[in-house]
C-alpha cells in the first residue's frame, strides 16, 4: 500500500505545548481520513480539536513549538518535514476568530492573497475570485472592505479566501462559534455544498450537536484522546456518553432515552422522527401536570417587583447614521430574567448598552430606577446595574483574581476590609473560592468569563446585565454559567441577558424580547412566544428541537427534564 | 465604525501608482523640513491641501484634527516662551517667538497631513506592492503595511475595553495626573493582551495561505507608470527644485 492512498493519515501522534505541565495536548492519535470525507470533530474544551487541526496543516510543530511524536501524513506528505506554506497547496485551515484572519482592503484582494503566494498568474487569479466569491456567496461584495462586513460574511471570506488555494481538504476550526444564528446557517451551507461536491474532503471542528446530523462520520474527542469514532446516527445516540464528557446530547434521544426501554439503534434524532415514535409508543401529555408548569409560572409573574428599568419610544442613530433603536418601548420589573434574541446588528447591545448609561437614546428617554439616563453618568447608575462584556479578556488586567475583583469596589472608594469582604462574597456567588492569589490569564475561558461576572458582582450591583455569557464556552461550562445566572436571579437580582443560544433562553430565561431592525418583534414569557415556532423561523431563529418535538404535540415544553416530567408512559 | 483609513473614492489621486504618491509625500516632507519661514510654509500647506482635495480625502482629516490643533497650539506657547526674539509683547513672550512658533506648527501639520492624504488614498496592498517595485523585499513591505493596519484594529479593541472598564467603576476624569495615568493600566493590559493574540492568529493564518511559499509572488493588483505620473513627479520635481534654489539663493 502506498502511502497516498488515504488523504490523511495520522500515526501515533502526541503534542505537548511547552507550557504545559501537566499531561499532552494530545496523545497517541491515529486517525485516517478517506477523500470525499465530511468529518466532525467534537469534543468539550481542551479536548485536543484545534491541537490536532494544527497538526495537519503543520502550524504545529513548525509555528508552535512543543514535543511532538508519531506521523502525519497529509496527501502522502510528511507534515513533519514540510513548511506550512507548501502544505497549504493541500490542506486549507479556517480559524474561529474571523476578526483576526482578514487583513486586506477588500474582498477581492482578500481571495488573491493566497494564489498570489503561490505565483498564480493574474488571470487566472481573477478566474479563481469569480469562483470562490460564487462559492461563499459573496457576488456583489468583491470591493467592500472586510471590516464592513456582517461577521457571517467575514467568516465566509475567510472560507473564501482558504478555498482560494485550491487545497483538497478543508479544515475548519470552530467556524461557527463567534457567529448569529444568521451567519451560521450561511457557513453550513457551504459546508453542505462543498460536500456534496465530492472534490472537497471536509474536517469540521463544532460544537452545534445538530448540524452534526450532515457529516458522513463523527469523532469524539477528550483529554487529547480519540474516544468515539462512528457515523452521525451512532454516535449521536450515545446520548449519556455525550453528557459524561460535557457535550450537549441532542435533546430527542436523550428524551426517548428516559421515557421508553428503546435500544439505543431505534432513538429518534431529530423532532420529526420522535412526533412519530412518540405516537408509535403510545406516550401521552399528563395535562394536570402541564396545568401545574403554568400555574407556577402565572405565580412568578405576580411576584415580581416594581418596574426599575422603562425605556420609553427610545430611538438611537450612531454618529455614521445608523439607526440602530428604532421606537423600542420596554419595561422591566424587580426579579425578572430576560432574554434579549435576536441577530447581529438587530440592535440588542446597542440597547442593553442604554440600560448601564453607556449609551444615551437619541430620541426618547430610559428610565433607571426612577433616573433619567439623560441626566446620570455610567459611574452613578453603575451602582444599580453592572455591565458584563462578551469577551473576558476585553477587561481582565490583574496579576490576581483577588486584585481584578476588587477593582470595582476599590474605583469606588470602598475600604480595603469592605473590598475584601466583597471579594469574599463575589467569589462565593461564582463559587470559586479559593482562586484569590490565582493569576487570573492562566484560568480556563470559563473561569475567567465567572470572574469577569464576579468582578460586576463586586460592585453589588441590583442589575446585572450579561453580553453572551456562553459564547465560547462548551456545554458543560455553559451549564455552570448559567446555573450562576439562575441562583444571582434567585437572590434577587434582575437579570437582562444577550444571547443566540435558544436553548439556555428556553431553559433559564422567564422572559424574551426578540429583536430585528432595531425594533422588538417579539416579546413576552418564554413559552408564548416559543410556542409561536413559525414567526420565530421567519426571524430565523430555530427553537430547540425538545420544542418544537412538543409544540408538534400541542403543548410547549422548554427542556427535556419539564417534558420527561409530564409524559405518561 | 468606520477604522480604516483607507478612503475608497474614485479620483486621480487614487489613479496614480503608489510610488508616486511616496515621492510626492516624501518631497513634501523635504521641503517642510527645509523652511521655517511662515510665508513659504503656508504656500507649501496650500499645496498640499490642493493635492489632497484632488484626492477627496480632506474629510478624513476630522479624525486626526484633534491631534493638528494640538501640535500647532504646543508649538506656539513653547517658542513664544523661549525663542529668542526682539519685539517684546508680554514678559518673555516675542512676537517673532509666536510666528515663528505658528511656522514650526505648520511645518509638523503639513506633514502629518501628506501622510494622511497618502494613507487616505492608497490601499494597503498598493503601498506594499509599491515598495517592493522599489526594491524593498516583500517580508519588510508586508510587515510595513501590516503595521498601518494593526493600528485601527488597536483602536476599536480600545474602544470596546475603554467601555467595559466603564462599566465596572473605572473613572478617567478625576485625580491628578499621577493617579490618572495609573488608570489607564486596566485599560492597557487587556489592550496589549488582545492585540498580541490576534496578531498571533494574524500570523497563523497567513502562514496557511502559504505566505512565503516562494519568492516569486504574483500580484493581483497592477501599478504602472502613466502619462499621469510623469506630470504629478514633474510638477512636484518642479517645486523641489524651485524651493532648493530659493534656499540657497536668498537663503531663507
Amino acid at each position: 500500500m502506498t502511502l497516498s492512498d488515504k488523504e490523511i493519515i495520522v500515526k501515533d501522534l502526541t503534542f505537548r505545548y511547552k507550557e504545559q505541565k501537566d499531561r499532552n495536548a494530545i496523545e497517541g492519535i491515529n486517525l485516517e481520513v478517506e477523500k470525499g470525507e465530511f468529518i466532525v470533530i467534537m469534543g468539550p474544551s481542551g479536548a485536543g480539536k484545534s491541537t490536532l487541526a494544527q497538526c495537519l496543516n503543520g502550524l504545529i510543530p513548525h509555528f508552535t513549538k512543543g514535543h511532538y511524536s508519531g506521523e502525519v501524513v497529509v496527501r502522502g506528505i510528511k507534515v513533519k518535514e514540510t513548511p506550512v506554506s507548501k502544505m497549504a497547496k493541500e490542506i486549507g485551515l479556517v480559524f474561529q476568530d474571523f476578526e483576526a484572519q482578514l487583513f486586506s482592503t477588500n474582498t477581492k484582494l482578500e481571495i488573491a492573497f493566497g494564489p498570489e503566494n503561490f505565483g498564480v498568474p493574474r488571470e487566472e487569479i481573477e478566474e479563481i475570485i469569480r469562483r470562490v466569491l460564487k462559492i461563499v456567496n459573496l457576488e456583489g461584495l468583491e470591493d467592500r472592505p472586510p471590516s464592513t462586513l456582517s461577521g457571517g460574511q467575514k467568516q465566509r471570506l475567510a472560507i473564501g479566501s482558504v478555498l482560494a488555494c485550491m487545497p483538497s481538504i478543508l479544515c475548519m476550526d470552530e467556524p461557527t462559534t463567534d457567529l448569529d444564528p444568521i451567519g451560521k446557517i450561511g457557513v453550513f451551507n457551504i459546508a453542505k455544498q462543498l460536500h456534496e461536491e465530492k472534490e472537497l474532503t471536509l474536517i469540521i471542528i463544532e460544537h452545534e450537536t445538530e448540524e452534526a446530523l450532515n457529516a458522513d462520520r463523527i469523532i469524539l474527542m477528550e483529554k487529547g484522546k480519540i474516544i468515539k469514532d462512528g457515523k452521525p446516527r451512532e454516535v449521536l445516540k450515545e446520548v449519556d456518553l455525550m453528557e459524561k464528557i460535557g457535550l450537549m446530547p441532542l435533546q430527542i434521544p436523550k428524551y426517548f432515552s428516559q421515557v421508553s426501554n428503546l435500544e439505543k439503534a431505534d432513538l429518534p434524532l431529530t423532532y420529526e422522527e420522535g412526533v412519530q415514535k412518540f405516537k408509535e409508543l403510545g406516550l401521552q401529555i399528563d395535562e394536570g401536570k402541564y396545568q401545574e408548569i403554568l400555574r407556577r409560572e402565572d405565580e412568578r409573574e405576580k411576584s415580581y417587583g416594581d418596574v426599575i428599568i422603562q425605556a420609553k419610544d427610545v430611538e438611537y442613530v450612531y454618529s455614521n447614521g445608523t439607526k440602530a433603536l428604532d421606537g423600542i418601548n420596554l419595561e422591566i420589573r424587580e426579579g425578572e430574567f430576560i432574554a434579549l434574541l435576536g441577530h447581529n446588528g438587530s440592535g440588542k447591545t446597542t440597547l442593553a448598552k442604554h440600560f448601564n448609561c453607556l449609551l444615551k437614546p437619541t430620541r426618547g428617554s430610559v428610565i433607571v430606577y426612577g433616573k433619567d439616563t439623560k441626566n446620570s453618568n455610567v459611574y452613578e447608575i453603575g451602582n444599580y446595574v453592572g455591565y458584563a462584556f462578551q469577551n473576558p479578556d476585553h477587561q481582565i488586567f490583574a496579576d490576581t483574581v483577588y486584585d481584578e475583583i476588587a477593582f470595582g469596589p476599590r474605583m469606588r472608594g470602598c475600604t480595603e476590609e469592605e473590598v475584601k469582604e466583597r471579594v469574599a462574597e463575589a467569589l462565593k456567588a461564582v463559587d470559586m473560592e479559593g482562586f484569590e492569589k490565582e493569576d487570573p490569564f492562566a484560568l480556563s475561558k470559563g473561569e475567567r468569563q465567572r470572574i469577569a461576572v464576579a468582578s460586576i458582582l463586586a460592585a453589588r450591583p441590583k442589575v446585572i446585565i450579561l453580553d453572551e455569557p456562553t459564547t465560547g464556552l462548551d456545554y458543560k461550562e455553559q451549564k455552570r454559567m448559567m446555573e450562576l445566572v439562575k441562583r444571582l436571579n434567585e437572590s434577587g437580582h434582575t437579570i437582562i441577558m444577550i444571547t443566540h443560544t435558544m436553548w439556555i433562553v428556553a431553559e433559564y430565561a422567564h422572559k424574551v424580547a426578540v429583536m430585528r431592525d432595531g425594533k422588538i418583534e417579539m416579546y413576552g414569557k418564554v413559552r408564548d412566544v416559543f410556542k409561536e415556532e413559525e414567526r420565530l423561523l421567519e426571524l430565523s431563529l430555530k427553537p430547540p428541537s425538545i420544542v418544537s418535538l412538543s409544540n408538534r404535540l400541542g403543548k410547549t415544553f422548554l427542556s427535556v427534564e419539564e417534558m420527561v416530567s409530564c409524559t405518561k408512559r | 465604525m468606520e477604522m480604516f483609513l483607507y478612503m475608497d473614492k474614485d479620483s486621480i489621486l487614487h489613479k496614480l501608482d503608489p510610488r508616486t504618491k511616496i515621492f510626492i509625500m516624501l518631497i513634501s516632507f523635504a521641503i517642510a523640513l527645509m523652511f521655517s519661514s511662515l510665508s513659504l510654509l503656508l504656500i507649501l500647506s496650500f499645496l498640499v491641501i490642493l493635492y489632497g482635495a484632488l484626492g477627496k480625502v480632506l474629510s478624513n482629516l476630522k479624525r486626526i484634527r484633534v491631534i493638528l490643533i494640538m501640535i500647532a497650539i504646543m508649538s506656539v506657547i513653547l517658542w513664544a516662551l523661549t525663542y529668542p526674539g526682539t519685539t517684546r509683547l508680554w514678559g518673555p513672550v516675542t512676537k517673532e517667538g509666536i510666528i515663528y512658533g505658528i511656522a514650526i506648527g505648520i511645518k509638523f501639520d503639513v506633514m502629518i497631513i501628506a501622510g494622511m492624504i497618502f494613507l487616505s488614498s492608497t490601499k494597503i496592498e498598493e503601498i506594499s506592492l509599491g515598495l517592493v517595485k522599489l526594491g524593498i523585499p516583500y517580508r519588510p513591505a508586508f510587515a510595513f503595511s501590516t503595521a498601518v493596519r494593526l493600528v485601527p484594529m488597536i483602536v476599536s479593541t480600545s474602544y470596546i475595553i475603554t467601555q467595559a472598564q466603564k462599566s465596572r467603576g473605572l473613572d478617567l476624569d478625576t485625580g491628578n495626573i499621577l493617579q490618572r495615568i495609573k488608570k489607564y493600566i486596566p485599560l492597557l493590559i487587556p489592550v496589549l493582551i488582545s492585540v498580541i493574540r490576534q496578531a498571533n492568529i494574524l500570523a497563523m493564518a497567513l502562514e496557511s495561505k502559504g505566505f512565503g511559499y516562494s519568492d516569486k509572488r504574483t500580484s493581483y493588483l497592477e501599478i504602472k507608470f502613466e502619462v499621469r505620473d510623469y506630470a504629478f513627479l514633474a510638477v512636484a520635481l518642479l517645486i523641489l527644485i524651485v524651493a532648493v534654489y530659493f534656499k540657497f539663493k536668498y537663503r531663507l
